[in-house]
């Protein structure tokens, strides 16, 4: 494998107004939890350093403004994204049901070089809320979706208390570091054709 | 021949006196408006071996245009007479700065011992280097070893005011009306971080009964006894006594990062402003506007008699707190400045009534009509989400069941309904929480929100124009106002601005403190000297870190960051003079970067 330029790990996360996007964020860099934040206003971005494999990273993890009033800057925050994170709230289907929206307007803006395999993940957040009673997306449909669309790996989680969190994060970095390789290996002009999408999501089980 | 001969001063006007120079049609740029230039006669005069300057503007009639109403006519009567130099001695002139370039009027900046410094003086028949070989042959005068285009009289080499005055470069210093190339050149000075030089240059060009007053408020101030002093003889102009120690006389300066680089802000000095303001470079803030003075503003039935007055005092002070209830919506537009105590508490009844009317749209929807009206249950989830981490940390709005949490919610849902295209957009709870804070009642909150969103929904339209016009008139006006930057941010890809997103789309209320962002907003609000106040305020800012920005190499992601990070450690009062400096140096170059209907600007009506 061709020696590494860069180990930035640039990862957006994507999703309705108020299904926790920041609160995840905050709960995977800074192990904090507020009930206090404020709704974004534009993006802004936290960083972190990851152990993926045997390999040292820096993640730059994207927060952007829920309403899709404002998706037109995407084009300044998608670019050069190694992975898109998309976050819906199992208490609200709209917001499950607007994730084809955000996976779509994501592909049209960011507009990655290879559209088909770019790395997806979804996350089902604030599976906390009422033990799960006021909860209207099924596991199952979720699943469901994700399979639909080139087998994107789904977490349920909950920023709040720290749910699988650690791990949904540990599997955004790793299918951004494949995003990563492949785009090296596309440099030295050597394409390597077998390398499809279907092989690179297998190695995070989920 | 329009001039004035006799009145060149009491002392030196009389037949005794010899004329060493004259120039004709030199002129002062108060505002950036050619009309507004006030032209006069330039003089040397010489009297029993002393050395005086006057400056005498011209008599009004047909020399000027004809102002359209009274109050034009007054201002420019009383701005004729503000600036008058009347026999200044030249042993009290430290420095005189000229500003020669192609293509553009030659001026002169005349400081005095003191510190201060007159506004520039345009010499459009040329004639200023004729003044300088005549001064030399009267008075010692040398030339700065460290700005070709700085002369000393009287003076020892190197003291701080000249470090400091070179250190500007001042020969940097453009008149507002000129080339922008050259203009970016003097702004390079103005953006240095850290200020150490700092000189005060304004200057009290004003009349005997209110230098007291000056140095009074000058005194209370700086925190120092102004030693009383006799009325000037030979110079009618005041000034005010500056300390003179240097460590002393850097305390007592009102701006470090702008001297007398600004053109034509000397503005600023006229009727009740002159009672305060120290700076003719309006560099000094005032103390917020209180109770009694804002009595002043109006008359026996509520009236505000001079609405313009008004606007510039809180243009430059802002408001006590316990006013904002009643001003702000003047300044937001609910009330109409003409308005009588009585009519607006009828506009206030009526006004109530109507917002009932309007609340009861949505709250009327059943449970079962909602289950079948999918736009509202969005609107209002969307508000529901929103009002909820809205300034909840403010005891204000802290706490469950916060019942202004709930006013918030319900202006919003209402707003929504008033405009329906727009709708709620986030943002929006931003906007409304200072205004719910200030009001309390929720009826006039409505009604002043949506005196505010006249201006500003296209910020929040669909198509994000509102916004996308404010990034490009930022660009603009960086590139016109600090060209480094702009050269910066073009190679590094970042000329859409969207780092500034947050800024505008709500008006910096993320930025600073809750009380200071109530505070700037009505600075905005005035719409003193620009609709787009708070567009030069995001030129100060870059500016302000322009040399860190450009130092680390930021790009589009650093710079996002930095900037967002800047959050909460901005000084309010610092970014407000600075941004209206650049302003006022903008001048028509700065308006022709923004765009008609540029928000907050009403829309340009189509025809």
């Amino acid at each position: 494998m061709a020696t590494r330029k860069r180990t930035l790990l640039k990862v957006i996360i994507l999703g309705d107004s108020g299904v926790g996007k920041t609160s995840l964020m905050n709960q995977y860099v800074n192990k904090k939890f507020s009930n206090q934040y404020k709704a974004t206003i534009g993006a802004d971005f936290l960083t972190k350093e990851v152990q993926v494999e045997d390999r040292l990273v820096t993640m730059q993890i994207w927060d952007t403004a829920g309403q899709e009033r404002f998706q037109s800057l995407g084009v300044a925050f998608y670019r050069g994204a190694d992975c898109c994170v998309l976050v819906y709230d199992v208490n609200v289907m709209k917001s499950f049901e607007n994730l084809d929206n955000w996976r779509n307007e994501f592909l049209i803006q960011a507009n990655p070089s290879d559209r088909e395999n770019f790395p997806f993940v979804v996350l089902g957040n604030k599976v906390d809320i009422d033990g799960g009673n006021s909860r209207v997306v099924a596991e199952k449909k979720a699943k469901g979706w994700c399979t639909s669309k080139g087998n994107i790996p789904y977490f349920e989680t909950s920023a709040k208390e720290d749910l699988n969190v650690e791990a949904a994060f540990q599997c955004i970095a790793k299918n951004a570091l494949k995003n990563e390789t492949e785009e090296e290996i596309y440099l030295p002009d050597t394409i390597d054709v077998n390398n499809g999408g279907s092989q690179s999501k297998s190695t995070c089980e989920c | 021949m329009l001039v004035q001969g006799a009145k060149d001063g009491r002392q030196v006007g009389g037949e005794e006196s010899e004329v060493i120079f004259v120039r004709e049609n030199v002129s002062m740029h108060p505002t950036q408006d050619a009309s507004q230039r006030i032209s006069g006669r330039f003089r040397i005069l010489k009297q029993s071996s002393s050395l005086f300057m006057t400056w005498i503007p011209y008599t009004q009639k047909g020399n000027l245009k004809v102002a359209s109403d009274m109050n034009n006519n007054k201002s420019s009567e009383r701005d004729r007479n503000l600036y008058s130099i009347r026999a200044v001695p030249l042993a009290e002139v430290k420095s005189i700065w000229r500003h020669t370039r192609p293509l553009v009027w030659q001026y002169i900046i005349v400081v005095l011992n003191c510190g201060l410094a007159f506004p520039p003086l345009y010499f459009h028949n040329g004639g200023i280097k004729e003044l300088l070989n005549k001064l030399k042959e009267h008075v010692h005068m040398v030339r700065s070893l460290d700005d070709a285009n700085l002369y000393l009289l009287n003076d020892v080499v190197q003291d701080p005011l000249q470090k400091s005055l070179s250190s500007l470069e001042l020969r940097d210093v453009v008149p507002v009306t000129s080339v922008a190339v050259a203009q970016n050149q003097l702004l390079a000075a103005i953006s240095s971080e850290n200020g150490s030089s700092k000189i005060n240059t304004a200057i009290s060009v004003s009349n005997e009964s209110t230098g007291y007053e000056q140095r009074k408020l000058y005194s209370r101030r700086v925190g120092r006894q102004e030693e009383s002093r006799p009325s000037a003889q030979q110079s009618h102009c005041e000034r005010e006594q500056m300390p003179q120690s240097d460590s002393k006389f850097e305390e007592t300066t009102i701006s470090d990062e702008m001297a007398s680089t600004r053109v034509g802000s000397f503005e600023l000095v006229e009727s009740k402003l002159n009672d305060y303001s120290l700076s003719v470079w309006g560099r000094a803030r005032l103390p917020p506007l209180e109770n009694e003075e804002w009595a002043t503003f109006l008359d026996s039935e509520g009236r505000v008699v001079d609405s313009k007055a008004l606007r510039k005092r809180i243009f430059y002070g802002g408001l006590g707190h316990r006013l904002r209830r009643e001003v702000w919506k003047f300044l937001l537009g609910y009330h109409q400045y003409d308005s009588t105590y009585m009519e607006r508490e009828e506009l206030r009844t009526k006004k109530y009534k109507e917002y009932k009317l309007l609340k009861a749209q949505w709250q009327t929807i059943s449970a079962d009509q909602a289950k079948r009206f999918a736009k509202f249950r969005e609107r209002k989830s969307r508000v529901e989400k929103d009002v909820v981490r809205t300034d909840r940390i403010l005891p204000f709005y802290a706490g469950d069941d916060n019942q202004n949490v709930s006013k918030l919610h319900d202006i919003l849902v209402t707003y929504s309904f008033y405009n329906f295209d727009i709708g709620y957009c986030q943002g929006m709870s931003d906007f409304l929480s200072p205004i719910l804070f200030v009001m309390e009642d929720e009826s006039e909150s409505f009604w002043c929100f949506v005196a505010l969103m006249e201006h500003l929904a296209p910020n929040f339209n669909r198509d994000q124009n509102g916004m996308h016009s404010q990034l490009l008139a930022v660009a603009k006006l960086v590139e016109l106002l600090d060209s480094p930057l702009h050269k910066y941010l073009k190679q590094a890809d970042c000329l859409n601005y969207f780092f500034c997103f947050r800024w505008i789309l709500i008006q910096f209320k993320r930025e600073f403190e809750y009380e200071n962002v109530m505070r700037l907003w009505e600075v905005l609000w005035t719409h003193y000297l620009t609709e787009h106040f708070h567009l030069y305020i995001c030129v100060a800012l870059l500016k302000k870190y322009r040399r860190k920005i450009v130092d680390e190499q930021m790009d589009f992601d650093c710079l996002l960051r930095f900037i967002n990070g800047l959050s909460g450690h901005l000084n309010l009062e610092a970014v407000l003079r600075d941004a209206e400096s650049l302003c006022i140096l903008a001048g028509d170059s700065g308006v022709a970067c923004i765009p008609a209907g540029t928000p907050p600007s009403l829309p340009v009506p189509m025809l």
